[in-house]
């Protein structure tokens, strides 16, 4: 589905932002793509969005090269990739309704489709109730909800998250990750840049780890980062066990208190590292 | 890709209503510069039809020596009638001559010279009016001929004179123009800026860039027609407020403005391109505000 192959961006001023970096991501995968700010993640998204292109390497998105993508061609990829951001990025005069539809308005579907398909994702989101209100009489999590609909309305073959729990709680971030899952359960890939590490870790999906531009760590169920790994080892497989049954079952508040543990232990491990030197 | 007229329509209108106060200056930038256009247009048409009549008008002027006979007169007429120039001659006897200065001259002058010394002429219409001077040429100095006339140095000044207006008028309305185009760039810009987080949303779901661009480059459209409407409707006044649509008895009358009257066609053919010029302007406007602000 998307191939990196020595995959190469530096930004004016000699910012490193991707070297040579190669990674395959299939059909239907479930990848968070982690690392501290300024490692590439970014990037990494404004590639496959080709809101950038690579200095050198190529890239492969749904079996077509994307790198010498021809300018007019470049909506037409973007039709097939969903994206959601922190800051949700609606449009605060349009309706949840509205700015679902706005999605499929504007790449020129008919009304009958808009018709069908609109109420069909907001259910999927769970704002059917809602879906005349406006995003400023939302709560943020519902907000994010709307954002994924909008991204999901069009079935897309990929589905694009950037930091999309950065401005939410634990809990309702909970239900955010719940809702990609069920997307990813539908047949799409899902790619999530995050920070956080309890989602990550709760999750257990594949890992992509990113530092100053360099891919240092691709894992099969993996978790945020190294240190804490020796950590959620501990807890063995019952946490693999809870997570695999985690989108279903697990009420909120217990969930997020697992949630807990792995972000409490991260201000120990930045402890550590101060107290080396 | 199915982009409907119904909704480039929509969305230009929904822009030009929540800018309103900016597209009004635009449309009315354009409507008088197109209006100054317009009539300076119409204006260039009536002159040159003038000029024309005038020119027509005028005549070359073959002046017989007094003492010429009868045979020698005839001679210049048989020239004059071969003559490639020449359309038609008026033979004015020297009593005509001495008539007509019996009018214009002081009796003491008058008195003072008899009919014979009065030169007999050939009043001439040419082909050409332009001509003249090829006509003084082959006249001048010939036996008999006195002398020959023609009003070329007046109708050069005068030509001289319209074509410096014309300049000054297509200067003005140049400069006019480019400043309406700037204003609807500018009012252009101002809309594109008042939408940039849907354009954003709209290049992020894989909107083609011409489906973002046209509801812009319409809004820029429709002002520069609204400003060539009423443009058209100052020059429409003007063709019937001052009376240039009187049928052609002009070259009779020493009306001026009858001179320079002109037919419906003509006035047509002056609002059309006017619409025309609009139209343009406000396109290149909003096109160059979509390249340069709108990045898609």
């Amino acid at each position: 589905m998307i191939t990196f192959q020595n995959v190469t961006k530096t930004y004016k001023g000699s910012t490193v932002a991707l070297k040579d970096c190669s990674v395959e991501i299939d059909k239907g995968e479930f990848v968070f793509l982690v690392g501290p700010s300024g490692s590439g993640k970014t990037t990494f998204i404004r590639l496959l969005l080709r809101e950038e292109s690579p200095d050198s390497g190529r890239i492969w998105e749904a079996g077509k090269e994307i790198g010498n993508l021809p300018k007019w061609r470049i909506p037409y990829l973007r039709r097939n990739i969903g994206c959601v951001f922190q800051d949700f990025r609606l449009l605060p005069n349009k309706t949840v309704f509205e700015n679902v539809a706005f999605a499929l308005e504007v790449i020129g579907r008919p009304k009958h489709v808009i018709a069908s398909q609109v109420p069909q994702v907001l259910d999927l989101v769970g704002l059917t109730k809602k879906r005349n209100n406006l995003p400023g009489e939302l709560s943020g999590g519902e907000q994010q909800r709307v954002a994924v609909a909008r991204a999901f309305v069009n079935r897309p073959l990929i589905l694009l998250a950037d930091e999309p729990t950065g401005n939410l709680d634990p809990t309702t971030s909970l239900g955010i990750m719940r809702l990609l899952d069920r997307i990813n359960r539908t047949g799409t890939t899902v790619i999530i840049a995050t920070h956080d590490a309890g989602m990550v870790n709760q999750m257990r999906r594949r890992v992509i780890e990113l530092d100053r531009g360099i891919l240092i760590r691709d894992q099969a169920h993996g978790v945020y980062d190294l240190d804490g790994e020796t950590q959620a080892a501990g807890a063995g497989s019952p946490t693999g066990a809870l997570v695999e049954q985690f989108p279903t079952a697990a009420p909120e508040g217990e969930v997020s208190g697992t949630g807990a543990t792995p972000n409490a232990s991260d201000p120990n491990v930045s402890d550590q590292t101060m107290a080396r030197p | 890709m199915a982009l409907s007229a119904a909704y480039v329509s929509r969305e230009a209108a929904t822009n030009l209503w929540r800018n309103r106060l900016m597209t009004a200056a635009a449309v009315l930038t354009v409507a008088v510069s197109l209006a100054l256009v317009g009539s300076a247009l119409l204006l260039k048409q009536g002159a040159s039809k003038a000029t024309h009549l005038w020119q027509n008008g005028v005549q070359t002027i073959v002046w017989v020596q007094p003492a010429a006979g009868p045979a020698q007169t005839d001679a210049i007429q048989a020239q004059l009638r071969q003559s490639p120039y020449v359309k038609v001659c008026d033979y004015k006897s020297q009593a005509y001559d001495y008539n007509e200065a019996k009018i214009v001259l002081p009796p003491d002058e008058l008195a003072a010279t008899a009919q014979e010394q009065y030169p007999a002429s050939f009043r001439c219409v040419l082909n050409d009016p332009s001509q003249a001077p090829a006509v003084y040429q082959a006249f001048h100095g010939k036996p008999g001929v006195f002398d020959v006339k023609y009003p070329g140095q007046a109708i050069k000044t005068m030509q001289g004179v319209i074509r410096v207006l014309q300049w000054v008028f297509l200067t003005v309305a140049v400069v006019l123009l480019l400043s309406a185009s700037v204003l609807i760039l500018n009012t252009i810009r101002m809309a594109i800026f008042a939408r940039r987080r849907e354009v954003s949303v709209m290049k992020l779901v894989g909107a083609t860039n011409w489906f973002i661009r046209l509801p812009f480059m319409a809004e820029g459209l429709v002002q520069g027609l609204l400003g060539a409407g009423v443009a058209v409707l100052v020059v429409l006044a003007l063709y019937w407020g001052i009376g240039l649509n009187q049928t052609n008895a002009a070259a009779s009358t020493n009306n001026i403005i009858t001179q320079m009257s002109l037919s419906g066609w003509e006035v047509f053919g002056t609002c059309l391109l006017v619409s025309i010029v609009g139209v343009g302007v406000g396109v290149i406007g909003s096109a160059f505000a979509v390249r340069r602000f709108l990045d898609v």
